[in-house]
């Protein structure tokens, strides 16, 4: 393909054609599903494609329409032949690839002067049924909300409570519905324990707290251990009839009649997959399964890392396609309400000859979820620290070892010194006092970074 | 769309499974519930089991603790009928540091029945231990990937073979690879475990690993735990090969309660420990066990 820099469309990074037929029309398949939103914020997904029609967005019938005009093929336009073939050699092949550009930018990347290009995007633009550019800018937005709406959903969203008051608490109530959640640690810490857990915890009937979901396991690595999982559901089980024997109304008794062991596991789907293929088509399929499944409250991967790290030496096609399956996640967590967790294996990062531990595949894969790490154990310290070098970089780590709930979180909190005059060092002692309380009362593991003129708390 | 081209589309559906199809129906699962027995019961018992028929399992531990005894005592377990814990198959044994200890295993072999006392004799006597064993030698790294990539893979599909052994990992890889190489090395380590872990989840069949460790300078190390070896070595090969691995034992040396074993301490045989680093499974745990010259076997 040409050597010009070229504007990130829709497919996302540049236009070079990978030698894998199958990803590309995983791609494709992706983007049409879930409107590959690569570079717009990730979290908003226009409800005008899930086809609830509002008076903001258009009704589901033109989205249609605006649907097959935009995925329509170049050749069916009427363009001179000469300027079809250098656009269709430059890689461009529907509509809507085109209309992202202004002529000068079409001119430069196909090769045509800028008057063709000119004439080409106003024939494009005539055959279409509606006028995209107004139309693009509602779509992206969709259904509007105001900010207190937003917040007053979130308040009022499920938990997947763990019955571990220090996760809960970390993380705020529990596993947040309608939000992905990433959980990466090093080999062998939990991280599938954790997974198998709360595929167990969704169930949990309302009365206790939970939210009498079900869940939908997919593992990369073969890890499930379904007799593990039989014993953490009779624990479970056994847990809630402690908790039922100790109150007195019937409805807590009557859930349990439906809560055991056969049903907790009848309600765990479990699918295999051995590569990424299959990994990328079992969640492209999933919504058609939460169609007919409703009650699916939680979707958790097991290994979302494993099947991308190997024999991937085009890491543009890795990027893409790990963006749309995130995007798919995201999307489907949030039309359906359910939450969504993938584990993340770690991975060294040499910066200035310091190793570090990072979650594999890129910081910008991270960011796609609100992230839950969990690290080995470190090391003891028996006393806080008394005080604290300012302008010093220092990683305070308080430790404690639980098997399977031991975690640390991250929240930050920034001060800027300019807001608070002086007394830097009496806050932070303050704060370093406080959370060494919430360490020994809860068995919390807090990693704090200080920085010059910024404290941040992980 | 074209739904029709991605032919995965009904395979796909059709594939997701109830967890309690798979708790209850066990016949179907085998890789869920059989599990490759050690031959020992405490050894069974301290993996609920033995090895888990997919995925990579890892033995590490220092020199001469007893790593390639248990590999040697695994690949003839394997070739026991399914009801004492073997799969009636052989064992590919890839050697790649040390010549492969030949008297050892027929040593082995004829002591099959001291140490196998729950198999009837005649079904000992049937088995022909030395056939089904299957002996590589690789010098590098070259030579490791062809045999896993295009000789394992024909043993395993023939049915000849069950089980995978890799003694000593890390020798190549410590050796070829140097500081600078280490994103190639990684790049080895992962192409090499997603091709084990491919063998081992289409033909299910154990892959065994063995690893040494380093030494690692911590003057602040874990005390208090019953892992104190922990404190002062660590597997080799980093966290790129960690990251491939379903489940870790280590063997050591060293064993704390040597002084309350007096049974040990009065014929002279060295206690080692056997523990569970992580697994799915099983809990951190551990056991004794001593090296005869039957074979490897647990102590109470």
């Amino acid at each position: 393909m040409g050597t010009s820099r070229f504007p990130p469309s829709i497919w996302g990074g540049d236009r070079k054609r990978s030698a894998e037929p199958l990803s590309q029309l995983l791609l494709r398949l992706m983007s049409l599903r879930g409107r590959g939103l690569w570079f717009r914020r990730p979290e908003r997904i226009p409800d005008a494609w899930a086809g609830s029609g509002s008076p903001t967005s258009p009704s589901p019938r033109a989205v249609e329409l605006l649907f097959a005009a935009m995925q329509r093929h170049l050749g069916s336009y009427p363009l001179s032949p000469g300027v079809r073939v250098k656009l269709v050699s430059a890689g461009f092949q529907t509509a809507e690839e085109l209309l992202e550009l202004k002529p000068s930018e079409l001119s430069r990347e196909v090769g045509i002067s800028k008057e063709e290009a000119l004439e080409t995007l106003q024939i494009i633009k005539r055959e279409c049924p509606v006028d995209l550019s107004r139309f693009a800018s509602v779509s992206i937005s969709g259904k509007k909300y105001t900010a207190l709406e937003l917040l007053e959903q979130e308040h009022t969203q499920g938990f997947i409570i763990t019955f571990c008051s220090a996760l809960d608490n970390i993380m705020g109530g529990g596993i947040p519905l309608t939000k992905t959640t990433e959980i990466c640690g090093a080999p062998g810490v939990g991280k599938t324990q954790l997974c198998m857990q709360l595929a167990v915890d969704v169930q949990i009937p309302e009365c206790f707290g939970g939210v009498a979901g079900e869940a939908i396991f997919l593992d990369t690595e073969g890890s499930f251990m379904v007799d593990r999982v039989a014993d953490l559901a009779t624990a479970c089980v056994q847990h809630l009839h402690l908790i039922a024997g100790s109150h007195l109304e019937e409805e807590h008794q009557k859930a349990l009649e439906n809560f055991s062991l056969e049903s907790i596991l009848s309600h765990i789907y479990y699918f295999r997959c051995h590569n990424y293929t299959e990994l990328l088509a079992q969640v492209h399929l999933l919504p058609d399964f939460l169609l007919e499944h409703s009650k699916v409250q939680l979707i958790i991967v097991d290994g979302i890392a494993f099947p991308f790290r190997h024999d991937f030496d085009d890491l543009s096609l890795r990027t893409r396609l790990l963006n749309g399956l995130a995007q798919q996640l995201i999307s489907m967590a949030n039309n359906h309400k359910l939450a969504v967790i993938w584990t993340n294996q770690m991975t060294t990062k040499i910066d200035k000859n310091q190793s570090m531990l990072v979650p594999a595949l890129g910081p910008g894969f991270s960011g796609c979820s609100c992230s839950l790490s969990i690290i080995t154990p470190g090391r003891t310290f028996r006393e806080p620290p008394k005080t604290i070098t300012r302008w010093k970089r220092r990683r305070i780590i308080f430790k404690d070892f639980a098997f399977v709930y031991m975690c640390w979180v991250r929240f930050t909190l920034e001060i800027f010194s300019s807001v608070i005059k002086g007394n830097h060092q009496v806050i932070i002692n303050h704060l370093l006092k406080h959370l060494y309380r919430i360490y020994l009362s809860k068995n919390m593991v807090v990693n704090i970074k200080i920085h010059k003129y910024i404290y941040i708390i992980h | 769309m074209d739904w029709d081209q991605l032919e995965l589309n009904p395979k796909v559906i059709a594939a997701i499974k109830k967890a309690l199809h798979i708790y209850q129906h066990k016949e179907e699962f085998p890789a869920q519930h059989k599990k490759l027995g050690f031959g020992c019961p405490v050894f069974n018992r301290l993996l609920q089991g033995g090895l888990p028929l997919v995925g990579i399992t890892e033995l590490v531990g220092q020199s001469s603790a007893g790593k390639t005894q248990i590999g040697l005592q695994l690949s003839l377990c394997v070739q026991y009928p399914y009801e004492y814990g073997g799969l009636e198959s052989g064992a590919i044994y890839i050697c790649t540091e040390d010549v492969f200890p030949d008297k050892r295993l027929q040593q082995l072999i004829a002591l099959q029945h001291q140490l196998r006392t729950d198999v009837p004799q005649d079904v000992i006597k049937k088995i022909k231990f030395g056939n089904s064993i299957f002996i590589e030698h690789a010098a590098d790294i070259d030579a490791l990937f062809e045999c896993v990539t295009k000789r394992a893979p024909i043993l395993l599909s023939r049915g000849m073979v069950r089980l995978i052994i890799i003694d000593s990992i890390a020798a190549l890889f410590r050796c070829e690879f140097g500081i600078q190489h280490s994103i190639t090395k990684a790049k080895y380590l992962q192409t090499l475990g997603a091709k084990l872990h491919q063998l081992s989840s289409g033909f299910q069949s154990p892959v065994l690993c063995i690893n040494q460790v380093t030494d690692t300078v911590d003057e602040r190390g874990l005390a208090g735990t019953n892992l104190d070896v922990l404190a002062r070595v660590s597997p080799a090969l980093g966290i790129t090969w960690s990251n491939q691995l379903l489940m870790r034992l280590m063997v050591s040396r060293l064993a704390r309660e040597l002084s309350r074993d007096t049974h040990a301490a009065a014929t002279g045989t060295v206690v080692r420990t056997l523990s569970v680093i992580f697994a799915p499974h099983l809990p951190q745990s551990c056991c004794h066990y001593t090296v005869s010259a039957e074979g490897v076997k647990g102590a109470e």
